[in-house]
């Protein structure tokens, strides 16, 4: 984590040393990247609630999600024949990409009263211990913090009934013991937290 | 209005009503079974940050990796041998050249041959179920699934036509759960495949097939156990001259970062029990199922090999290239730990003998370890190692999906 922390610095740092690299123009999207915003957004900030945002999710968890697709585990009549066409280089340098991307500010308001309940079950079902406790994910494991809240209760309703592709089935297991109304509150939570670090 | 000692009351009445109706709904909704890795952590463990690390499963390409900081004693020289083979874990060599490469996260087995000084690589076989294991014989290639060991006949003639699998035997992995259910696979020197069933979790009681190295004759498919109490063996291979079999264990987590050491054992015979889940290291007894017992029972380890280093693949090294002093030496793939606040290993290591047999080990090929504080600490792990039949040593990565090859005497 700290690893992560002085790296995120150290860009920051070179960032501003060359400002012009700050803010990359419209034209810097690679080629490859052009479909994927038509639905995740610019800079792979979803407008849609149920569609996911890719800003600053880890590269290896993207990467994973790709080929998961490609692969046949994960099944979605859009991404599946996009992930279809692509190699392990064009999925690596998607997830680069998107990686370094700044996230949006969330646009879901938590309802208040599901603020402590939601971060009481982040900690009761596990969340926190691969999320990270700021739920901003880390290598394979995504940036649950400001995802779009649709989106995380489709993901947590299939983790639940074994239909959602699990890499190493630790969310199987975690989702399992969830009721529908703490998904609901999860996702409420969730989406509504600030995808960044202060 | 209520009189003011009622009043006061109201606050508590609430606190106690809201105390009471949280604790409904926790008891409403049990938690969930934390991460299984996470198994057999103790109270002071709870908030722990170490995890263990996934592989890219994309694979990376060489050229993005910092290939230069490989490092091995003078002499030796290191470069990438094949890329593009993600996931590359177990490797055995064919009659012909063919070097197969086993997965353990991915569904693949890969064929990479030789052409003309430039390796290619083939995905040989598609949608297996872990298959990790890999062994060849007489033209004849075996790969260990979780759940079953299969053959290819004749399979270095039909690189690009693979035949069906026959199966040897199957049924390996009856409950499909959580644990150390992928496989490593040697042929013996009797002519049996050797696989281990691992432990089904990280620190509870087996079933006998479980925590154990067992055998099978390929010809009557009738299995074996070959030795107990091994809480998961990923790699092994026979003595060139004793023909005993020597196995790399690896050690439970969550009991400290010095303890207990993954090991190097010796099987002098069939039907050692070598102590999971009673006592580990030979010496330590376990917290919970150590109690009543005495590590008098168990065969201990012949080496210690670090805390959880990670020993994946180990050879005997028995190739003409490398200086004579490397003869029937060990050189072992530490894969590295993560349940450790200090990493360590991501190196292969070498394993020497002295005059009275007594072992010794030192690094080989180092320089995988970027940061032993950081997360992640590496960029890439070393998962096993092969002679090649001119005596050179290959090691996989499956981090990145490479295979590096280390030469002696080479410019």
């Amino acid at each position: 984590m700290s690893g992560n922390r002085s790296a995120a610095a150290m860009l920051a740092a070179a960032l501003s040393f060359f400002p012009p690299c700050a803010a990359p123009a419209a034209e810097e999207v690679p080629q490859k990247a052009q479909a994927c915003i038509v639905c995740h957004g610019p800079g792979g900030n979803s407008t849609d609630a149920a569609m996911p945002s890719l800003a600053r999710q880890p590269a290896q968890f993207i990467a994973l999600q790709l080929f998961m697709f490609r692969e046949g585990d994960r099944k979605d009549p859009q991404m599946s024949p996009i992930a279809a066409s692509l190699s392990n280089a064009d999925m690596n340098e998607l997830a680069a990409y998107f990686s370094k991307q700044k996230p949006a500010a969330p646009s879901h308001k938590t309802a208040p009263e599901n603020a402590a309940t939601g971060r009481r079950l982040t900690e009761q079902h596990h969340c926190v211990q691969c999320h990270g406790p700021a739920l901003l994910g880390l290598q394979h494991i995504p940036r649950l913090a400001g995802q779009q809240f649709a989106y995380l209760r489709t993901q947590l309703r299939g983790f639940k009934a074994k239909t959602r592709a699990d890499f190493d089935g630790n969310m199987t297991s975690a989702a399992e013991l969830l009721s529908e109304g703490d998904i609901e509150i999860l996702a409420d939570y969730l989406s509504g937290l600030a995808p960044l670090r202060d | 209005m209520l009189p003011a000692p009622f009043r006061s009351l109201i606050p508590l009445t609430c606190a106690l009503v809201c105390a009471l109706s949280a604790a409904a709904a926790q008891a409403q909704a049990p938690a969930a079974a934390p991460p299984s890795w996470q198994q057999g952590r103790n109270a002071e463990q709870e908030k722990s940050p170490l995890h263990p690390f996934a592989i890219e499963v994309t694979g990376r390409a060489a050229k993005l990796l910092p290939v230069d900081k490989l490092k091995a004693p003078a002499g030796f020289k290191v470069e990438v041998w094949a890329e593009g083979a993600p996931g590359a874990r177990s490797m055995a060599q064919g009659d012909k050249g063919t070097v197969f490469v086993g997965t353990r996260q991915l569904k693949d087995v890969y064929a990479i041959v030789d052409r003309g000084g430039k390796r290619e690589v083939k995905t040989l076989l598609k949608g297996l179920d872990s298959p990790n294991g890999i062994a060849f014989r007489r033209g004849t290639l075996y790969v260990a699934e979780r759940h079953r060991i299969t053959r290819y006949d004749g399979i270095e003639n039909r690189l690009d036509n693979p035949p069906e699998a026959k199966v040897v035997v199957d049924g390996l992995d009856p409950q499909n759960q959580p644990g150390h259910f992928w496989k490593f696979l040697a042929l013996g020197p009797d002519g049996k495949l050797y696989y281990n069933v691992g432990a089904p979790g990280n620190i509870v009681m087996p079933a006998y097939f479980q925590a154990a190295i067992s055998r099978v004759d390929p010809r009557t498919g009738v299995i074996e156990n070959y030795a107990q109490g091994v809480r998961n063996s990923v790699g092994f291979d026979w003595h060139p001259q004793t023909k005993q079999l020597w196995f790399t264990n690896h050690g439970r987590d969550w009991l400290g970062d010095e303890s207990p050491n993954d090991t190097l054992h010796v099987a002098t015979r069939k039907g050692q029990h070598f102590g999971y889940p009673y006592c580990h290291q030979g010496d330590t007894l376990d917290p919970e199922f150590g109690k009543n017992r005495d590590c008098k029972e168990f065969t201990p380890p012949t080496l210690k090999l670090g805390p959880h280093i990670a020993p994946i693949g180990m050879r005997f090294y028995t190739g003409k290239m490398f200086p004579a002093e490397y003869q029937n030496n060990i050189f072992i793939a530490m894969r590295g730990s993560w349940n450790r606040t200090i990493k360590h290993g991501y190196n292969v290591t070498r394993v020497s003998f002295d005059a009275d047999g007594k072992p010794k080990m030192e690094p080989f090929l180092t320089g995988f370890l970027t940061d032993e504080k950081a997360d992640p600490p590496m960029w890439g792990r070393p998962n096993d190692v092969m002679v090649m039949r001119d005596g050179s040593l290959l090691v996989s990565d499956d981090q990145n999906g490479v295979i590096y090859r280390v030469s002696y005497g080479t410019k």
